[in-house]
């Protein structure tokens, strides 16, 4: 039972970071309706952002973290200018979208192998990591205590490290600021309106463009927020993109793609079904469940979670 | 319809020339390679440029081609040319596995599981130690894929997908290509059809997979990787989409650039990555576009004798 | 009397909040030449995207010769034998006219798939036969001199056209046109009569157009059906339609287009 929380603790904490990453992608997705490989290179780009901040130029975490999201976000802005908009504003096709922007991801992934080198780099200790003690049993007593001070004579039965607590509440706090900016403030009355028809969001006289630079911006931030949390977990390198981002894409589809509160359910289930595969099963399964539940997911319910049903106008 | 005949013919020529003209053992090593990729490309290009399903993955069956011929061959003594078939009909088994929930949704769908696809196959492999002997791969291969042996692969399964796509079957792929619910109104059950052109295309995979690990003696999971998925789509993207003899001359012109120069091969990648993106901004008809290299008298607007693929 | 060929009873389709088909309900009889008309956004192709099962139905029922079509998949009910054409075209851009009609032609002139791998065995006869039929229904649309252009650049009044002999091609029973004539100068939709009663008259189909340009479905349709906002308001012939005082209001209620 105790590895069972345990185990749902550590869930969430990675799920939160997947359902970051998995609503950036999302959110782009419900707009253009064309799945953005290149995703995880924002990610990666992030992070790198980050570790030469903190390690270059000395900075602190807030600032290397601002420094990564402005990076990440004006990659992502660049690309979307340079890459997909010739694309989109030649075909509504979105196969041509889908190869460019893998080949936007192979680019950025592989810039940094030829230039910086594809070693893993530990990114410093800006983050604690001492592990805090949610329960504990005192020594003979059948009760738990929860949130103990001192784990004096204590048994820890369940407990998160701070990096995992401090990982869990960024990303809410992100998430929340991203629902506030969706549901209070114009642009983001203007992104769900182009969510739901681009050309009619157009049409109403929403500058189209720029909205699509300021969503592209948006997931970039997220992802490269996402990033550090990847890169201080599991070391960074040119690569943390791609698997990365195979995990995020499977949330979204399991919580609906183009479904906002879905990627956030999908990354959070994701990341618990992957804990409790490497808690109970074994650490070499996790992956592999990943793509069973993406079988599951498009055998049972294609559309996810909370999918939309897109259906072209006939 | 001479042409079909003649085509024949000519493929037919071509491979005993290329199979039995003596050659040196650079060259003939180029040769096997270039057939084996053309093999992998013609199955990609049957899925992503005729049928308009981007995939990701498709390593994933060349994988499995490759492991099924050689556990096949090694640990239960099979001859080789059933092996090899086996690994083809194999990889069909795993992309209908995959293909029966995504063939139906759009495709993004199975551009993402087919990521997924590929990663998972690297797991089996790798944790399959009894079978698989996993990362380590499997060495001491026999070398069945000579020279002929190569080229014959190629020659029929290339008349064999030339005369697909001159056949109702053709028209179907495109017609989902282009328009999947104009298809489906006209009466075409799409997401069937996608599935046998995944079928068709995982099978060639899984050949040249086999054909690889006979040509290689060895094989193991890292040659199956994103790097391989990403040069198939490559390779298909630059020949134009839609084109076979598009896709039959990048294969060859990468393969051998590729060769050539060998010293800046930790670029391939990037440039895999650049080429992708290049073409598709600013020239996304590849080489050839959607026409075939003798289709390039037709297509005048106006009056023209009727021509039909 | 001819039975009917086509039954709709009383179908209803709502998107979200927007009750887009309500209650419609008329026959067409095997071998008529009807019409489907009402102002923009009345719900006209919606009606034939839920006989073709585009849509999934919310309620009531479409009998298509003497069965119902409502739990068949699309491409189930344009096997029973319905053709049709769409409002904003849907050709195979990228491929030759010719092929675009042969795509459709070939469903009836078949072979296997060991033929189509070896060209051997019935491949070559029955493509010859194929093309042969492509050729004549591009011939009856006019457009027999274009067979080798990419349908892409044809001029847009005979991409209609090529979608017209596309969907010939499928040997219907039942043709269902989508605003054949939208952005047509009056010699063309002239023309466009003219090959509607031709094709009528020769291939003895039942064919039932979408407008909502009243003259062409005035002078050639003796059976009209008119709605308006999703529901039926008039049926009958062309003089009928003509003096409906709904049909009237409908159409020329707050100053539109004028008849």
């Amino acid at each position: 039972m105790a590895t069972f929380l345990q185990q749902v603790v550590n869930g969430l904490s990675l799920g939160s970071v997947y359902a970051l990453i998995a609503v950036g992608y999302s959110l782009v997705y419900s707009i253009l309706l064309f799945s953005n490989f290149a995703h995880g290179g924002f990610l990666v780009v992030g992070g790198y952002a980050a570790y030469g901040m903190l390690n270059s130029m000395g900075m602190n975490i807030w600032a290397a973290g601002a420094g990564a999201i402005m990076a990440a976000g004006v990659v992502a802005i660049v690309t979307e200018r340079m890459a997909y908009r010739p694309i989109r504003e030649r075909t509504s096709a979105t196969l041509y979208l889908l190869i460019a922007s893998m080949g936007v991801s192979i680019v950025i992934e592989n810039v940094f192998v030829v230039t910086i080198g594809g070693r893993y780099r530990a990114l410093p200790e800006v983050f604690p990591s001492q592990p805090i003690v949610l329960a504990a049993r005192e020594a003979g007593e059948a009760a738990l205590r929860f949130f103990p001070g001192a784990a004096e004579g204590l048994t820890p039965l369940l407990t998160i490290s701070a990096f995992d607590l401090i990982s869990l509440g960024v990303t809410v706090v992100f998430l929340l600021l991203l629902q506030m900016f969706l549901m209070r403030t114009r642009w983001g009355l203007a992104i769900r309106a182009a969510a739901c028809d681009l050309r009619t969001a157009g049409l109403m006289g929403v500058n189209v463009n720029l909205l699509i630079a300021i969503v592209f911006f948006v997931a970039g931030a997220l992802a490269a927020v996402g990033g550090i949390f990847l890169a201080t977990r599991y070391t960074l390198y040119p690569q943390l993109g791609n698997m990365i981002t195979t995990k995020a894409f499977v949330a979204a589809v399991i919580g609906g793609l183009g479904s906002l509160p879905g990627a956030v359910i999908g990354g959070i289930l994701l990341g618990l079904a992957e804990m409790l595969t490497a808690g109970f099963i074994s650490s070499q399964m996790r992956d592999f469940v990943v793509f069973a539940l993406l079988i599951a997911t498009l055998i049972i319910k294609p559309s996810g979670l909370f999918g939309r049903d897109i259906r072209d106008k006939v | 319809m001479k042409k079909s005949l003649l085509g024949a013919l000519f493929l037919a020529a071509l491979g005993a020339a290329l199979a039995y003209v003596p050659m040196d053992y650079y060259t003939e090593g180029i040769l096997m390679l270039l057939c084996i990729n053309m093999i992998a490309a013609m199955g990609v290009s049957l899925l992503t440029g005729f049928t308009g399903i981007f995939t990701l993955g498709h390593a994933a069956y060349m994988a499995m081609g490759a492991y099924t011929a050689a556990i096949l061959i090694m640990n239960y003594d099979v001859p080789w040319l059933p092996s090899v078939l086996a690994g083809g009909v194999l990889a069909a088994a795993l992309a209908w596995v995959v293909g029966v929930p995504t063939m139906k949704l759009t495709g993004d769908y199975y551009a993402i599981a087919s990521l997924g696809l590929c990663e998972a196959i690297r797991l089996v492999i790798e944790n399959w130690q009894s079978v698989t002997r996993g990362a380590r791969g499997i060495p001491g291969i026999d070398p069945y894929t000579t020279r002929a042996v190569a080229v014959w692969f190629f020659v029929i399964l290339a008349l064999f997908m030339f005369n697909l796509i001159y056949s109702r079957w053709g028209r179907y792929f495109r017609a989902c290509r282009d328009d999947v619910t104009a298809a489906s109104l006209l009466g075409f059950n799409t997401p069937s059809i996608r599935l046998v052109s995944l079928l068709i295309s995982a099978f060639y995979c899984g050949i040249a997979g086999a054909l690889l690990g006979g040509y290689l003696s060895f094989i193991q999971p890292a040659m199956f990787d994103m790097m391989k998925s990403t040069e198939l789509t490559s390779l298909v993207v630059f020949g134009g989409l839609g084109s076979m003899s598009g896709t039959l001359l990048a294969t060859g012109i990468i393969t051998l650039i590729t060769e050539l120069f060998r010293p800046i091969s930790q670029y391939r990648m990037l440039i895999y990555g650049a080429v992708l993106v290049m073409v598709m901004v600013l020239r996304p008809d590849g080489l050839l576009g959607s026409r075939e290299i003798w289709e390039f008298r037709r297509r005048r607007a106006g009056a023209g004798k009727e021509e039909s693929r | 009397m001819n039975a009917p060929i086509l039954e709709i009873l009383n179908i209803n389709k709502s998107f979200g909040g927007v009750h887009a088909v309500k209650d419609v309900s008329f026959k067409i009889e095997q071998g008529e030449l009807a019409g489907l008309i009402g102002p923009n956004g009345a719900g006209k192709t919606t009606v034939f995207n839920l006989i073709t099962n585009v849509y999934p139905i919310d309620s009531g029922d479409i009998i298509f010769d003497g069965l119902s079509t409502i739990r068949l998949k699309s491409y189930q009910v344009i096997r029973r034998g319905i053709a049709r054409t769409f409002q904003n075209l849907r050709l195979f851009g990228k491929s030759t006219v010719l092929d675009n009609v042969m795509t459709a032609a070939q469903v009836h002139h078949t072979y296997g798939f060991t033929e189509s791998i070896t060209h051997l065995g019935r491949w070559r006869r029955r493509e010859e036969i194929a093309r042969r039929r492509s050729m004549e229904f591009l011939e009856r649309v006019g457009l027999a001199g274009r067979a080798a252009q990419t349908a892409g650049t044809l001029p847009y009044g005979m991409q209609r056209r090529l979608e017209i002999a596309r969907a010939l091609a499928l040997e219907p029973i039942l043709l269902l046109l989508d605003e054949p004539a939208a952005g047509m100068n009056p010699e063309e939709v002239a023309d466009l009569n003219k090959l509607i009663t031709g094709i009528h008259r020769d291939l003895e189909l039942t064919i039932l157009v979408i407008e909502h340009h009243m003259d062409l479905i005035m002078q050639i349709c003796p059976h009209i059906v008119c709605v308006n906002f999703g529901a039926k308001i008039a049926e009958g012939g062309p003089d009928d339609i003509r003096k409906n005082p709904e049909v009237l209001k409908a159409y020329l209620g707050d100053d539109e287009e004028a008849i």
